[in-house]
Order: structure tokens, then C-alpha cells, then sequence
């Protein structure tokens, strides 16, 4: 499998909104880190899952990938070359080969818009229109599985199913090498979740996807990805092969959310590690092991410094000075 | 495009429903035709002097009576209306698009930007208007430029802010967000996305601003900073017939009562389309 | 037996929408046992907010009661004032909703809104202020006296979800109705959040019904379950029961739809065929025959009825 994505450290740092109180309070840093030196690679046709909870950055990671977040640092290589930091998007040829679905579909879909306009959008953007741009709409719609009468509803008239629907075509009206799906089962019923992502995984092998689901359903992660990243306030703290990281986790953090998933399996009683807390807030970043006051088997030495990381034949990785034997 | 005329069927369809609104629709498009048609409309010259009858009553001949000069007053109040509503569509289609133009520099620009156009926002706002038309007259004399002009730039600001209000509450929208992802520049973010979602709120604001800069223009021409005689309008109506009032009622009713007609008419109309246009109030019902 | 403390039965609910009369609830019967938490599982459109807010009694102005009967605790709750409904509301039942957030008043603090609910009581503020934060404990907030000076933004969403169970527990109901309050947490929260809460029920004696689209969480929460499909409760009985062996085709599709039982990993994930009728323009028979594989005759002309004597299911094919 081709290299399609490779990141090395990418960070992305947000300035704080300073007010008077900001001023007046010097301890008070003026920016935050929202992801934290992050290193990934997706392959042509391979899936990688972000696993997560809310505020751990997997959001942001998938902007700052996108060129809508402003990226501090990091290497980020895009099927072999560097992309460019040209602030201003049309100015990047590579723009349209990575396409970010988002989490709210109806919400990212342009309310006074039918679906037959917002699904050229993308065509009048790379001023492709001389094609006919209506066939090119009923051929996205049927790639998704919509019939044409919906080229002529607007986002409100649809179900959260269908506006997801209608979200992929968007994408893959780009003709993108790389799909980045932020929580694409997010409000959906268990009965839709598997067409949507079914939908995806077909696309996949049709054309060679690599895609990127940022998700904090861990139930579908083993389905759909073959590699796992575990993420906790902007850093990866394990990630790897998704079977082997189901099967054997090293990482406290991925341990503990690995056993929180609540199941309908009466017979096996899961070994619940109870996490004391809430992730804390990002303006409060603890030092040295940012999991340390969480953490069931933290030691003296967690709170002075980050573990490096840590791997087995390179097929899991992971950071921590304890992890599970 | 089909969608367009759609909703405009739409809107006419809700406003038929409506009979405030209607009327609101009904007087504004009598004033509007009254007001092109008046040189065709007007009975007499309106500059026509004829001091024997001087003051009359309403009469066959002169259906609203003559002012203290013997000019027809019907005459004069037609075109006293062309001269209201030129100022008024003038000024406000000028402070209108200038207002979007800085407005959305504002809220999708750089906060440096933001700031400093805020900055000089405010600091127009904070003169009153009669002040700065004194000032502006006393500079350059009064006329009916003077009156657009002093209309356009304290209004300028009162639509930049709430474009830039609407254009910061977009710019952090997911579908915002999703086109600058795909790669769409500025320009065509602002005028495909941005501005198709403010111009409702506009347009409405913009109805309800006719009566006010109406209203404007007759109180500077009342004072006599507005348009310079013999050319008439509703202020200088009323102005001259504040003098004879004792001796004649009508050039005041005459010139008050399109005042109030258009203040209705346009008022009406801004608030059903305000209704019609409300997306949370559209298509209610809708949802199970 | 008991006296149950709810009893709904033959329920019938219906919304005048332009199209026609959408039939949303239809012949609903489920019980709730004291200190028992029933769970209500169902996609959505299958009625179970407009169920809870026929029990509560704040259907939209369009909803229209067809039949049937609600009785909390011997009482008819259809037939209740509504004077006296809303002293019910705020002492016989609570609720705590998905999101926290609209339920507390975001321009007071948390302790202002805790003893302002408790102002049916002839106490001292003080006294007021002492239990509030003795509740707040209990539902696991650390620090309270300093909790209770602080207003609903200052807390993350697990402890506004805390402070909200907090409140319903407040009036020591007999009832606590939770629509989906675990669907906005995270994982690691959402499972203190059941503990927790299976804890308090224990602790209180109150039954507790809960919705949820979860499986999961039903399953380790609740003592039983209701399955609703398109209105219509499809099977009931014990959760252990219910999700071991379930009865109902809907059920059972269900249950193989849910990611987290499939062991084996798996490129295609199991779909239910087919979509939700058209509550407006009902089908003869069973509502669920159009996605139904076991379909037989009579499913096509007769509703199937709910039976069974704990493990009930409404299907023609259970049945025979």
C-alpha cells in the first residue's frame, strides 16, 4: 500500500481571547494547545479511527489537516510532498485531494441551498462547470444511494441519514484521495449507522480512499478501521494496529475507555477501571503526564515528565512509564 | 432561476393572508406609482404662482386647496413625494451596499480590521444627526445632496454593524466552515454563502428605514436645511403651512397625511415581511 | 403483587399535522414496579418522547389524547387538574433531560436553583443550603459548599448532568423519568454517570424510567425493558430476558445491528431493510411486516396484540 498521509508532530496552538482579566493575571497563558504533537500515516484504501472524548483535540486535528486551524508546527506530507502553508485556501493546489466530512451534517450543509447546488458547489469552486454539471449531481447522488428526487430538497427536508448521504457526495465530488469523517454516526439510530458506514467502506475499496473517522463510539472502530489512535488532551497516547489494541491495550487511559463501553453481553462482566474526574481543561494541561491525575497506576514520576513512546515491533505504540503488562 | 420566483410566489402567497401586510403592499406601490407619474398626475404646475386665490379651500379646481402663494397643493405634494422618495432610495440603496461592503470586511476580515472599522463606526454614530446636518449645511450650504448626503453616512454605520454581527454569528458555521475547507476563496464565500443569508434581515431593516429617512428629509426641509425652495417637498409644505395655519388647515393636513400614509404603508409591509422571511416561522409545521 | 407506581395502558396519542392525523402512540400499555428502573429502547420516531410527555403532561398543542389511561400511583393522571398535575410534577415525578444545560437556569447559581425548588418546605435557607449540598455529595460531586456558589457554566457536562439528578432527586419523587441523559457524555462519564445512578435508586426507592437508544447502557442499567417500534410497544419483559432471547423480530434486528455484540470484525455491518411506515397513512396489519423476514398471512391483515405473561411480545409468529 502507497503512502498517501504522513504526519510528524503537528501541532496546533489557538491564541487565547485576552480580556482584561488576562491581562491583569500574568500566570495566564495567552495560548492553548489543542493538539500536541501529533505523528500519523494513512495508506491509499487503509482507515485510521481517532478515538476520543470531547476536548481531547481529535476535532481541531482533523481542521488543522484541512489547513482550518492554525498549525504551530509539525511536518505534514501529503502523498510524498510537503504541503504548502499558504493561508489562503484556493491558493493550495492539493486543497481538494483531502475532504473533511463534518459531524453536524445539516449544519455544514448551506440551508438555503437545494442538494442539486450544493453538490456542484464543488465544480463551481475548481471552476469545472464546462461538464454538465446536473449529470455529475445525479451520478454523485446515486453513488451515495439517493435517488434524484433528492436534487431538489434542501437540507432541512432531509433525515439525519440522508444529509450524512448527502455530505459524502459533497466529498467525493472533490474527487478526493483522502476522507476525513468526523463522528459519522454521531445521532444516528444503530439501524442507519451500519448503511452509512457499509456506504463508506464500499467507496473505500471502489476508489481507493484513504479515510480518516474521528469517533467516540469504540463499538464500530474494530468494524471499519484497521488502525486505532487513542487520543487524550492533543496527544495520541497509544495507537496501532485496532486488533491489537482491542485485544491487548497498554495505555491506562486506552484501557479504562476500552472497558467503559457499556455492552448488551450479559456473560462477560467487564473489568470496569474506574477513572476518577473529567479530562481536564486544556488552559489546565497538568505537567508531565497529562493522564497522571486520572490514573490508576500513576507514579511519583508521571507528574515530572512525558513518557516517550514506546512499541512493540511497531505495530502498537504507546506512551507511558506504566502501562498494562 | 426557478427557486427565485418561487419564493417570491411564496412571499406574496404568505401576504395574502396578511391583510395588514397587504395594505402595507397596496400603499406602498399607490406612493411608488404616485410618486414616477407625478409630473403626468399633478393637475397644475407645481411652481405655478397665483396670488388671487391664494389659501383656498379644497375646490373642483384645486382638490387640496393652494398655499399662501396660490400653488395647487395636490401638485406640490406629488411632487414633494418624488422628492421624499428619491432622497430615501437613494440614500438608503447607497448606505445600504456601503454598509454591506464595510460590514462584512469587518466580521470575516482581520480583528485588526474589525476593530478599526468598528472604531470609526461608532465614533459616527455617536453625533447626533440633526448636529451633523447643522454642520454639514453650514459647510456646504443647504440641497438635496446635502440631505442624501448627511442621510448616507449616519446610516451607513447602523447597517454595517448588524452585517457585521450576522457576518461574524455565519462565519463560525459549520457550512461556512465546509466551503473554506473545499477550497472557496473569500469573495465568493462572502457573496455565495454570507450575503444570501444576511439580505433578509436587510432588505426587512431597509422597508421599516423608508418612512424614518423620509421623515428626515421633510423635518431638514422643515427647518429649512433641506432641499431650497421652490422645489417642493412634504417639510416645506408643512413648513409653510405652519405659518398660515390660522388662516388655512389644509396645506398641513395635505402635506401630513403622505407622511403618515408612507410611514404605515412601509412599516406594515416591513413586519410581514419580516414574518414571512423569519426562517424559524417559515415552513413551521413542518416538523412532527 | 404491588400496586404499580406507573401504569399506562391502551394509550393513544395523536398530532393534527397539515398532511393528516399522525397516529404517534398506539395501544401503548407498559407498567412500572416500585423501585424497579424500566428502560425504554426505540430508533428514533418510534414515540417515546411524545410517551413521556403524555406522562408528564406537556404535549404540543397539536397532540390529541385518543384513549387509554395513565395511573401513577392509583391516580388517573388523564384526568388530573392541572393545578394538580403540576404539584405532581415537582413531587411525585422529576425528570432529568439529555442536555443539562436547558434545564438550569444559567444566570443562577447552582445553590440559588437547589433551594429554590425546595421552597414548598417551611425550612431555613440554611437548613435548605446543608441539604442541597448533602444531595450533591451523594451524586458524587466532590467539594459542594463550593459547587453551590458557582453557576451552571462553570461545571463540565458531567457534573451539570450531576447536579441536574441532583435536582430530581431533590423532592425524593417516586418516579425519576431520564430521557437519554447519559447520550451527551462521553464514555468514561457515561458509565459513572449509570453506577451512580443505579446506586441512588437504591439509595431513594424511587423507580426510575429510562430512555435511551443505547443498548448498552439499558443493558447494564435496567431491571426491564420496553421496545417501542413506529408507537406501538413491540415486547417487554426483563432485560436479561429480552436481549438473550428476544422475541420480536424488531427486537431481535435490532440487537444484530448493534456494533459492540458482533464479535467476529466485520467489513459490512448488519442493516435493518426498509424504513419506518408512514405513521399518517398506516399500514393494515402489523407495522412492522414491511422489514419483517418471518412474515406470515395474518401479519398482513390483523395488528398482532402484546402477549405473553412476563416476556411479551406483539407478533403473530411468537404467538403460534
Amino acid at each position: 500500500m502507497s503512502e498517501l498521509l504522513k504526519v510528524r508532530d503537528l501541532r496546533v496552538r489557538y491564541p487565547v481571547a485576552g480580556g482584561i482579566a488576562a491581562m491583569l493575571d500574568r500566570n495566564r497563558p495567552s495560548y492553548v494547545d489543542v493538539v500536541h504533537g501529533v505523528s500519523l500515516d494513512i495508506a491509499r484504501g487503509e482507515t485510521l479511527a481517532v478515538v476520543g472524548e470531547s476536548g481531547s483535540g481529535k476535532t481541531t486535528l482533523a481542521m488543522a489537516l484541512c489547513g482550518l486551524a492554525p498549525v504551530l508546527a509539525g511536518d505534514v506530507r501529503f502523498d510524498g510532498a510537503a504541503m504548502s502553508k499558504a493561508r489562503d485556501q484556493h491558493l493550495r493546489p492539493d486543497r481538494r485531494r483531502i475532504a473533511l466530512m463534518f459531524q453536524d451534517p445539516v449544519g455544514s450543509l448551506s440551508p438555503r441551498m437545494t442538494v442539486r447546488r450544493l453538490l456542484s458547489e464543488p465544480f463551481r469552486i475548481y471552476s469545472e462547470l464546462s461538464q454538465d454539471p446536473d449529470r455529475s449531481v445525479l451520478e454523485l447522488l446515486s453513488m451515495v444511494g439517493l435517488s434524484s428526487d433528492f436534487a431538489d430538497r434542501y437540507p432541512h427536508q432531509l433525515s439525519g441519514g440522508q444529509a450524512r448521504r448527502v455530505c459524502l457526495a459533497r466529498a467525493l465530488a472533490q474527487k478526493p484521495d483522502l476522507l476525513i469523517a468526523d463522528e459519522p454516526t454521531a445521532g444516528l439510530d444503530v439501524s442507519i449507522q451500519g448503511e452509512v458506514l457499509n456506504l463508506l467502506s464500499d467507496l473505500q475499496q471502489e476508489l481507493g480512499l484513504g479515510i480518516m473517522i474521528i469517533t467516540h463510539n469504540l463499538n464500530i472502530v474494530r468494524h471499519v478501521a484497521e488502525q486505532m489512535a487513542i487520543m487524550y488532551l492533543g496527544r495520541f497516547v497509544e495507537q496501532g494496529l485496532s486488533e491489537l489494541v482491542f485485544q491487548h491495550p497498554r495505555h491506562p487511559y486506552t484501557a479504562a475507555l476500552l472497558a467503559a463501553n457499556p455492552s448488551t453481553n450479559f456473560d462477560v462482566v467487564p473489568e470496569r477501571i474506574e477513572l476518577t474526574g473529567e479530562i481536564p481543561g486544556l488552559l489546565q494541561r497538568p505537567a508531565g503526564c497529562e493522564f497522571h491525575n486520572r490514573c490508576p497506576r500513576v507514579q511519583p514520576k508521571c507528574r515530572a515528565s512525558f513518557p516517550d513512546r514506546q512499541s512493540s515491533n511497531g505495530k502498537q505504540g504507546w506512551n507511558c512509564f506504566h502501562p498494562l503488562p | 432561476m426557478s427557486t427565485r420566483f418561487g419564493f417570491l410566489k411564496e412571499v406574496f402567497a404568505s401576504l395574502r393572508k396578511d391583510p395588514l401586510g397587504m395594505t402595507g403592499l397596496v400603499i406602498v406601490v399607490l406612493v411608488l406609482l404616485a410618486s414616477v407619474f407625478a409630473s403626468q398626475l399633478a393637475p397644475h404646475d407645481p411652481l405655478d404662482v397665483d396670488v388671487h386665490n391664494r389659501l383656498q379651500s379644497p375646490s373642483w379646481q384645486h382638490w387640496l386647496g393652494t398655499d399662501q402663494l396660490g400653488r395647487d397643493v395636490l401638485s406640490r405634494v406629488l411632487l414633494g413625494g418624488r422628492v421624499a422618495l428619491k432622497v430615501a432610495l437613494v440614500a438608503i440603496s447607497v448606505s445600504l451596499s456601503a454598509g454591506l461592503l464595510l460590514g462584512m470586511m469587518a466580521g470575516f476580515g482581520p480583528a485588526w480590521l474589525d476593530r478599526l472599522l468598528v472604531t470609526c463606526f461608532d465614533t459616527l454614530r455617536s453625533f447626533p444627526t440633526i448636529m451633523f446636518a447643522l454642520a454639514i449645511v453650514a459647510l456646504t450650504g443647504p440641497s438635496l445632496n446635502t440631505v442624501i448626503g448627511v442621510i448616507i453616512i449616519t446610516s451607513i454605520p447602523v447597517y454595517a454593524r448588524i452585517v457585521r454581527t450576522q457576518t461574524q454569528a455565519l462565519r463560525d458555521q459549520d457550512y461556512i466552515l465546509a466551503e473554506r475547507a473545499m477550497g472557496a476563496s473569500t469573495a465568493r464565500i462572502l457573496g455565495h454563502h454570507v450575503l444570501p443569508n444576511i439580505a433578509a434581515p436587510l432588505l426587512i431593516l431597509a422597508s421599516m428605514d423608508v418612512p424614518a429617512v423620509v421623515a428626515m428629509e421633510a423635518g431638514l426641509s422643515f427647518l429649512g436645511l433641506g432641499v431650497s425652495p421652490p422645489t417642493p417637498s412634504w417639510g416645506s409644505i408643512l413648513n409653510d403651512g405652519y405659518s398660515y395655519l390660522r388662516n388655512s388647515p389644509w396645506p398641513i393636513i395635505a402635506g401630513g397625511i403622505p407622511l403618515i400614509l408612507v410611514t404605515l404603508g412601509f412599516t406594515f409591509f416591513g413586519e410581514s415581511l419580516r414574518d414571512i422571511l423569519d426562517p424559524k416561522l417559515r415552513g413551521k409545521g413542518e416538523a412532527s | 403483587m404491588t400496586s404499580p407506581v406507573l401504569d399506562v395502558r391502551r394509550l393513544s396519542v395523536s398530532y393534527q399535522t397539515g398532511r393528516g392525523t399522525l397516529r404517534a402512540l398506539r395501544n401503548v400499555n407498559m407498567t412500572v414496579q416500585p423501585g424497579r428502573i424500566v428502560g425504554i429502547v426505540g430508533e428514533s420516531g418510534c414515540g417515546k418522547s411524545t410517551l413521556i410527555s403524555t406522562i408528564i403532561r406537556l404535549l404540543a398543542p397539536n397532540a390529541r389524547i385518543d384513549g387509554g389511561s395513565i395511573e401513577f400511583m392509583g391516580r388517573d393522571l388523564l384526568s388530573l387538574e392541572s393545578e394538580a398535575m403540576r404539584a405532581l410534577r415537582g413531587d411525585g415525578i422529576s425528570m432529568v433531560f439529555q442536555d443539562p444545560m436547558t434545564s438550569l437556569n444559567p444566570v443562577m447559581t447552582i445553590g440559588r436553583q437547589m433551594t429554590d425548588i425546595q421552597h414548598r418546605d417551611n425550612r431555613s435557607r440554611a437548613d435548605k443550603l446543608a441539604r442541597a449540598a448533602r444531595l450533591l455529595e451523594r451524586v458524587g460531586i466532590a467539594d459542594p459548599a463550593e459547587q453551590l456558589k458557582r453557576y451552571p457554566h462553570h461545571l463540565s457536562g458531567g457534573m451539570r448532568q450531576r447536579v441536574a439528578i441532583a435536582m430530581a432527586l431533590m423532592t425524593e419523587p417516586a418516579l425519576l423519568i431520564a430521557d437519554e441523559p447519559t447520550t451527551a457524555l462521553d464514555a468514561t462519564l457515561e458509565v459513572q454517570i449509570i453506577h451512580r445512578l443505579r446506586q441512588l435508586q437504591q439509595d431513594f426507592g424511587c423507580a426510575v424510567l429510562f430512555i435511551s437508544h443505547h443498548l448498552g447502557v439499558i443493558a447494564e442499567l435496567c431491571d426491564e425493558v420496553v421496545v417501542m417500534y413506529a408507537g406501538e410497544v413491540v415486547e417487554t419483559g426483563s432485560t436479561r430476558e429480552v436481549f438473550l432471547a428476544p422475541r420480536h423480530p424488531y427486537t431481535r434486528k435490532l440487537l444484530e445491528c448493534d456494533p459492540g455484540r458482533i464479535e467476529e470484525s466485520t467489513r459490512h455491518l448488519p442493516v435493518i431493510a426498509g424504513k419506518l411506515p408512514d405513521l399518517v397513512d398506516l399500514p393494515k396489519g402489523c407495522v412492522f411486516r414491511s422489514r419483517c423476514d418471518e412474515s406470515i398471512d395474518i401479519c398482513a391483515r390483523k395488528p398482532p396484540e402484546l402477549e405473553g405473561d412476563d416476556h411479551c411480545a406483539a407478533c403473530h409468529v411468537v404467538g403460534q
